[in-house]
């Protein structure tokens, strides 16, 4: 699925002073492609993806996804939007802490009204392809960092969302890790997802297939990197 | 169906949310538990007093009207009632012959005398002088021995029938039918015991159980017939109503008494019913009262729940913020929290319900039969959870209308 934000501004008022986080931004993102964003910390990476993710709404400008017009969309046409089209994977990961891993994972299906049944069969294949079968009915706090984000992810997938956004996935795990995340993205992105991640990290940034830097609230550069073009050669 | 799973969902959301966080979900209760058991107490006390009352005034029967000077029950000018004539004994023989189709006409009278048998003595007794028709127009029957016939009541015999407290308090160990015991200064020998009949003295109705029998005739020789103030039951023929008989009796009083048909009634007439009304009055006001304390707890308690869900909303924001980020609507998050308050208020509604059994128990024990009935339990439920639902409504509104990004920055 294609989204596409156009001349998008968010401004914050922060007292009598304003913060404009997004200035003008426009992207198009068309569907499984792999993009990383990049830029110093406060140019509105974030400000970005929750803008994408439908958790935030801009202060101007449109969104379309998928053909559809976000800008009009209601509380609760957005939360369907967030349930069905976007997996959403957090540097804090964002696990319900008293829910074990299944629970967590079988939420948003919870909330898409799939039959008990059926739920259970998705979240477990779920859980199956980060890898933590085992460790199905553990809590968070049970968890190493690796495997909570894990855990993320698999709740992110579990409703075969077409777009998964990932704000700093690796930001606060150590470089295996990391790339063992990233790996997950990776496979994600081969079976069809649109992948649209944040980093700081240019190791990780290269996963991508297109960088967009930030700075200030604008859109410092968009480029299409050489691996993309080997990715659509099918070599990876 | 998808409804149902939601409910189910919400349901075990919260559950595991007040399971996190029992022994506060348990003190805020509190309010709800005392609400509950008051509102249960009183409709179950409400209940065992009605039966108690009913069981105690079956005694009167409710077809028979009863003939006398004053209201049993007398609401307004009390001196109204004070120069009226008494009902003598002869306008009962008036009624028992013009009213043919009566099926029993018994004339009453009584006095308080102490009563004594052997060393021991009762005081203030009701004495009742009657007749043997006495058997016609009440419910109530001798437990042992006979009771009065109407050659005891023709020969002015002294003997007398006692109710089962008479026996109990002066009698103790010892049979009384055929002993010998004073009433005033007159012997008197007991011939039967009255069946015990339960007592509506607490409402400062007659105690049926504290009575004593005589022959009417007997009566009047050993306390004195003179200016003697009757009452004549009068007992309805099955195929007639009350009030059409009531009319009926009303006439021959004012025919007996030739009244003109501009003067009022110069006597009353009783019934059962009035009896009931006046005590359906004192329970209603006994019940309100109730209800009121219910009310002020279930408030009170409500409160608590209210506050005790701001906070726990509070304290969940950033959960509130993950479950509407990956696509909760507001309605599953309302019905998450109003889920959350009401079984916290059913749980302390059914520790409520618990506590009221056993005062239950014990006003069985030491007052009445009193049982808490099944419809009594489901309003108990339906309160309980109507109370959650009004108390969680707002803070649950809150956490459905939180911004996704605001609750998951949250800190
Ligand atoms: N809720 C808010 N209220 C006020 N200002 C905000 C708020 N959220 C973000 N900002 C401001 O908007 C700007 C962009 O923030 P954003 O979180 O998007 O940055 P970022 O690029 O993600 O930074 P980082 O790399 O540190 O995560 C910052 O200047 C920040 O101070
Ligand atoms: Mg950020």
């Amino acid at each position: 699925m294609a989204l596409e934000i156009r001349n998008v501004n968010k401004t914050y008022m922060m007292g009598t002073e304003e913060v404009r986080a997004l200035q003008d931004v426009s992207v198009s993102i068309k569907e499984n492609e792999y993009v990383a964003i990049m830029g110093p910390s406060g140019s509105g990476k974030s400000t970005m993806m929750n803008v994408l993710g439908c958790l935030d709404t801009p202060t101007s400008g449109e969104y379309h996804l998928g053909g559809q017009d976000v800008s009009q969309m209601n509380d609760d046409q957005l939360a369907d939007v967030r349930n069905q089209q976007i997996g959403f994977v957090f540097q804090t990961f964002n696990l319900i802490p008293r829910a074990n891993v299944f629970h967590n994972v079988e939420l948003p299906l919870v909330y898409g009204g799939v039959r008990p049944s059926e739920r259970e069969k998705m979240a477990e294949s779920a859980i199956e392809k980060v890898g933590l079968t085992d460790r199905k009915s553990h809590k968070p706090t049970e968890l190493s960092g690796g495997q909570r984000q894990r855990v993320a992810i698999a709740r992110a997938l579990v409703n075969k969302p077409s777009i998964i956004l990932a704000d700093e996935p690796t930001g606060n795990l150590d470089s295996t890790t990391g790339e063992e995340i990233m790996a997950i993205l990776d496979d994600l992105h081969k079976v069809g997802n649109t992948i649209i991640l944040v980093t700081h990290e240019k190791s990780i940034a290269e996963h991508a297939h297109r960088i967009i830097r930030l700075k200030d609230g604008r859109v410092e550069s968009d480029i299409t990197t050489a691996r993309a073009n080997g990715a659509a050669n099918g070599v990876n | 169906m998808k409804a149902l799973y939601d409910t189910a969902e919400s349901l075990k959301i919260a559950l595991a949310a007040i399971k996190a966080n029992k022994s506060r979900g348990v003190l805020t209760t509190l309010g709800i538990v005392i609400g509950i058991m008051a509102v249960v107490t009183t409709m179950t006390a409400a209940n065992g007093l009605g039966n108690t009352f009913r069981e105690s005034i079956s005694a009167l029967g409710s077809d028979v009207l009863y003939v006398s000077r004053r209201p049993w029950v007398i609401s307004g000018n009390f001196f109204e009632f004070r120069n009226r004539k008494n009902v003598e004994l002869k306008e009962a023989e008036k009624l028992d012959r013009y009213l043919a189709n009566a099926v029993a006409i018994n004339p009453t009278t009584n006095t308080n005398k102490n009563v004594k048998y052997r060393s021991s003595t009762l005081e203030a007794i009701t004495i009742i002088g009657t007749t043997d028709k006495h058997m016609m127009v009440s419910a109530s029957v001798p437990e042992s021995g006979r009771f009065l016939t109407a050659f005891d009541v023709q020969f002015k015999r002294p003997v007398c029938v006692i109710g089962s407290e008479i026996k109990e308090r002066l009698f103790e160990h010892v049979d009384p039918v055929n002993k010998r015991m004073k009433i005033g200064r007159t012997s008197y020998r007991v011939i039967g015991v009255m069946e015990k009949q339960g007592s509506a003295g607490f409402f400062g109705g007659p105690n049926f159980d504290r009575q004593i029998f005589v022959p009417i005739t007997a009566f009047m020789k050993s306390f004195g017939g003179h200016n003697r103030d009757f009452s004549i039951a009068v007992k309805a023929p099955p195929n007639i109503a009350l009030a059409d008989f009531e009319y009926e009796v009303t006439g021959e009083m004012r025919k007996i008494r030739k009244l003109r048909p501009t003067e009022g009634d110069d006597f009353s007439i009783n019934q059962m019913n009035q009896l009931v009304g006046a005590y359906n009055k004192v329970m209603g006001v006994i019940v309100i009262i109730g209800l009121v304390i219910t009310g002020i707890s279930l408030f009170v308690g409500g409160i608590g729940v209210m506050n005790i869900m701001f906070v726990s909303v509070t304290e969940r924001t950033r959960e509130i913020g993950i479950r509407k980020a990956i696509g909760a609507r507001k309605r599953a998050i309302l019905s998450q929290f109003l889920f959350e308050s009401s079984a916290i208020c059913l749980i302390g509604g059914g520790l409520g319900l618990l506590l009221a059994f056993g005062v239950a128990a014990l006003i069985s024990k030491f007052l009445m039969p009193a049982s808490v009935s099944l419809p009594i339990v489901v309003v108990a439920m339906c309160v309980s959870v109507l109370t959650g639902v009004l108390s969680g409504f707002i803070p649950a509104l809150k956490a459905s209308k939180l911004n996704p990004i605001d609750a998951l920055r949250y800190e």
